[in-house]
């Protein structure tokens, strides 16, 4: 198992190249941040930007290079005295913003208040959708069903950005009819991302309730379906029907023999949950004005910061190849059938 | 090979009666499934006694209520299914039971071997798990290591080559001919009463039938339990069983010992069951004779006998009447034929017509003669 998981990881490093190879070649083709900031000097000072300036955003930006050479630079950093480029070496690109955004600063620091969300949504979303999906499953065709599998597909057909929305609204109703503020709809904590630890988290939850509860929708509910389709196949095999034979009690017949083989499945499509999730944060940072990575990968898409965007796509890369591998090794755990060798 | 616990026998392990003692009492039984498009009467008025170390074996097509007459007696049929009429084990009555009341008896006086031993496992379990699991829902004064223990002395008995070591595999790791073994060793964990077989060989190769019947011989012997051989095999019938339930369309048609079915059947669709089965004792070119059509659809039986439409001999009064389960003879042989009197001592190929309509048989029968004759060690 840990020379399997080693090697999973190992084997990881292929993958985020050819990701970032791919993600670098669209942001590069997608936009040209030199060409941007020229427009908006331009706009500016009212005046044509001198060939002078122009060159030296490209060389800044390193636009003055062919993209393979541009790719190396970002990668490795090798053959650049700067020290403002080259992956390996912990420097993730300059911004465009110049030296007031440090790309890897931004991203390690947001890195945190995102995970925060992103993270509790999946493991809720999970939780829920095993509970809805098992209690569909065995209750077949009862108006419990029935009433999940309505929830189930309006939460799928919700938009986020729209459920949002309607979610912050709610809230503050709910606030202003109870006379408290505990239900918040703005940032993501008091302190932003300065300081860490038990306090800043403790001083999050109330920022964290509705923003989880929005971005949890979007993943429960394919997963609610998945899990109780699971379910309904176990609960119809011949192994429960023997075990109902042997003279195991209903329940610990569901328990023990139903559930444990009806999570295999779904089980190694959970962790999947993450990536989702990654996506939906950014829909919802917005909405709610946090400050994690969705916001600032939203503003640097819109900015067309090249660098920035790249360290978005790499870390959110990072994200879900760990939910792969967290699949990967719950599979192993789940069914005996499958063995690391 | 008693249930035993620090070397007392468990009191009130059941499979300790006399032999010949009356253990099962089905009566009048009928199950109904209601679907959108009308009543389904799977099962309609099968009755039987079983007696301790007797087995019976139920033949029938697919779809004839075979399985269902046996699974609504352990209670193990869908909540929407409607059971009526008596099961009686030991006297006790059986039907109407909750999940608590049936749970001690399934797996402890009656326990039932599936038909696909590939699924009849839990994958993510070992064989040892799943056998001290029947062990110990039952005895749960029995100690893992104990029921582990017995695990690896039932996988001997039913012939599977190192227990000790068989008992720590996955499902995954044992051929289909050691899965149904399994199944049947965790059939007879408990000394049950009766053991219910449906068709516990009929996903197996030929070869492997054999030893998983002798397993399931030897389970009986050991234990002392009744039988309920279900099947569609006639050959398994007349090797291991003492009477013979015949079904049709959810029917008993015909009832008797193996002699009395297999020697003086009574009812068109029994000679049509034998005439349709390959014989050794037959000589070479002899033609099978098929029974012509399909079962009739569960929600619309045609009027009268139910096997009317495919039968060679029916008369008017087929339509009009369902015949009833009569006696022939004294002996307890009962068949439901408004004819059955017409039939003694007919063949096969006296009453439905062999299929010359094939020409591949014929090409078949030629292109093998050749061969002959075969020597000891193709076979």
């Amino acid at each position: 198992m840990l020379v399997f998981t080693i090697r999973r990881i190992v084997m990881m490093i292929p993958v985020l190249i050819g990701a970032s190879l791919l993600a670098f070649v669209l942001v590069s083709v997608s936009g040209d941040p030199v060409a941007d900031q020229v427009f908006i000097l331009e706009q500016s000072t009212g005046e044509p930007v001198p060939q002078e300036t122009v060159d030296n955003i490209k060389e800044r930006l390193y636009y003055d290079r062919s993209l393979p050479e541009r790719y190396w630079l970002w990668l490795t950093g090798i053959g650049e005295t700067n020290g403002d480029i080259g992956l390996l070496q912990g420097e993730w690109g300059p911004s465009i913003e110049g030296s007031a955004i440090d790309v890897g600063e931004e991203i390690g620091s947001r890195f945190w208040i995102t995970l925060r969300l992103v993270l509790f949504a999946t493991v809720a979303s999970i939780a829920i959708a095993i509970l809805t999906g098992v209690v569909s499953a065995v209750k077949q065709y009862s108006k419990v069903d029935y009433l999940l599998t309505f929830i189930g597909f309006l939460a799928l057909s919700m938009p986020t950005f729209w459920f949002g929305l309607l979610m912050k609204e709610a809230a503050v109703q709910t606030n202003n009819a109870i006379g408290s503020t505990f239900f918040q709809t703005y940032r993501d904590s008091t302190r932003g991302f300065h300081g860490n630890g038990w306090e800043v988290f403790l001083d999050a939850i109330p920022y964290l309730i509705i923003p989880t509860i929005v971005l949890m929708l979007t993943g429960y509910a394919a997963m609610s379906r998945y899990q109780r389709a699971s379910m309904l196949e176990v609960l119809n095999s011949d192994y429960v029907r023997l075990a109902r034979a042997k003279g195991v009690r209903n329940g610990t017949v569901m328990r023990r023999h139903a559930l444990r083989t009806a999570l295999i499945p779904v089980a190694t499509f959970a962790p999947l949950g993450l990536a989702t999730a990654m996506g939906g944060s950014l829909v919802i940072e917005r909405i709610f004005g946090w400050r994690g990575l969705g916001a600032f990968a939203y503003d640097a898409i819109t900015h067309n910061d090249a660098f920035a965007v790249l360290g978005y796509l790499f870390i959110s890369g990072v994200i879900v190849l760990i939910g792969i591998l967290i699949s990967d090794l719950m599979y192993g755990v789940l069914d005996p059938r499958i063995r690391y060798e | 090979m008693d249930l035993t616990v620090n070397g007392t026998r468990v009191e009130g392990s059941p499979g300790a009666g006399e032999k010949g003692e009356l253990v099962l009492e089905v009566d009048d039984l009928n199950v109904g499934f209601p679907t959108d498009d009308g009543m389904v009467n799977a099962v309609r008025g099968v009755s039987y006694q079983l007696r301790r170390g007797q087995s019976l074996g139920i033949v029938g097509e697919s779809g004839s209520g075979k399985s269902v007459t046996s699974m609504a007696v352990l209670g193990l049929l869908p909540k929407t299914a409607q059971v009526t009429g008596s099961a009686k084990l030991l006297g006790e009555e059986l039907l109407g039971l909750g999940d608590a009341a049936l749970s001690e008896v399934r797996g402890k006086r009656i326990s039932m071997i599936f038909q696909d031993p590939l699924t009849s496992l839990n994958p993510v379990y070992t064989v040892g798990f799943q056998l001290a699991e029947a062990i110990r829902v039952h005895y749960p004064e029995v100690k893992r290591a104990e029921a582990r223990e017995r695990s690896i002395d039932l996988l001997d008995t039913v012939g599977i080559p190192n227990p000790s070591q068989r008992v720590d595999a996955y499902p995954h790791e044992l051929s289909g001919g050691m899965r149904q073994r399994v199944v049947i060793a965790i059939a007879m964990a408990n000394n049950p009463d009766v053991i219910i077989a449906d068709e516990p060989t009929t996903a197996l190769d030929v070869t492997v039938q054999a030893q998983v019947l002798e397993a399931l011989e030897r389970a009986r012997e050991e234990v002392n339990a009744a039988l309920i051989l279900i099947t569609h095999d006639l050959g398994v019938i007349a090797g291991h069983t003492d009477d013979v339930l015949v079904m049709y369309a959810g029917r008993p048609v015909e009832q008797g010992t193996v002699d009395e079915i297999f020697y003086e059947p009574r009812m068109p669709y029994t000679l049509g069951l034998i005439g349709s089965m390959p014989r050794m004792d037959e000589e070479r070119g002899h033609r099978l004779t098929p029974v012509h059509g399909t079962p009739p659809s569960m929600l619309k039986l045609p009027s009268g006998c139910p096997f009317r439409p495919r039968c060679p001999m029916s008369q008017d009064i087929c339509a009009e009447v369902e015949p009833d389960l009569l006696p022939i003879g004294s002996t307890g042989h009962v068949a439901a034929c408004h004819f059955a009197d017409q039939l003694e001592g007919k063949r096969p190929e006296d009453v439905f017509a062999p299929d010359s309509t094939d020409p591949e048989i014929e090409v078949a029968v030629e292109s093998e003669a050749p061969q002959e004759p075969r020597s000891q060690e193709d076979m």
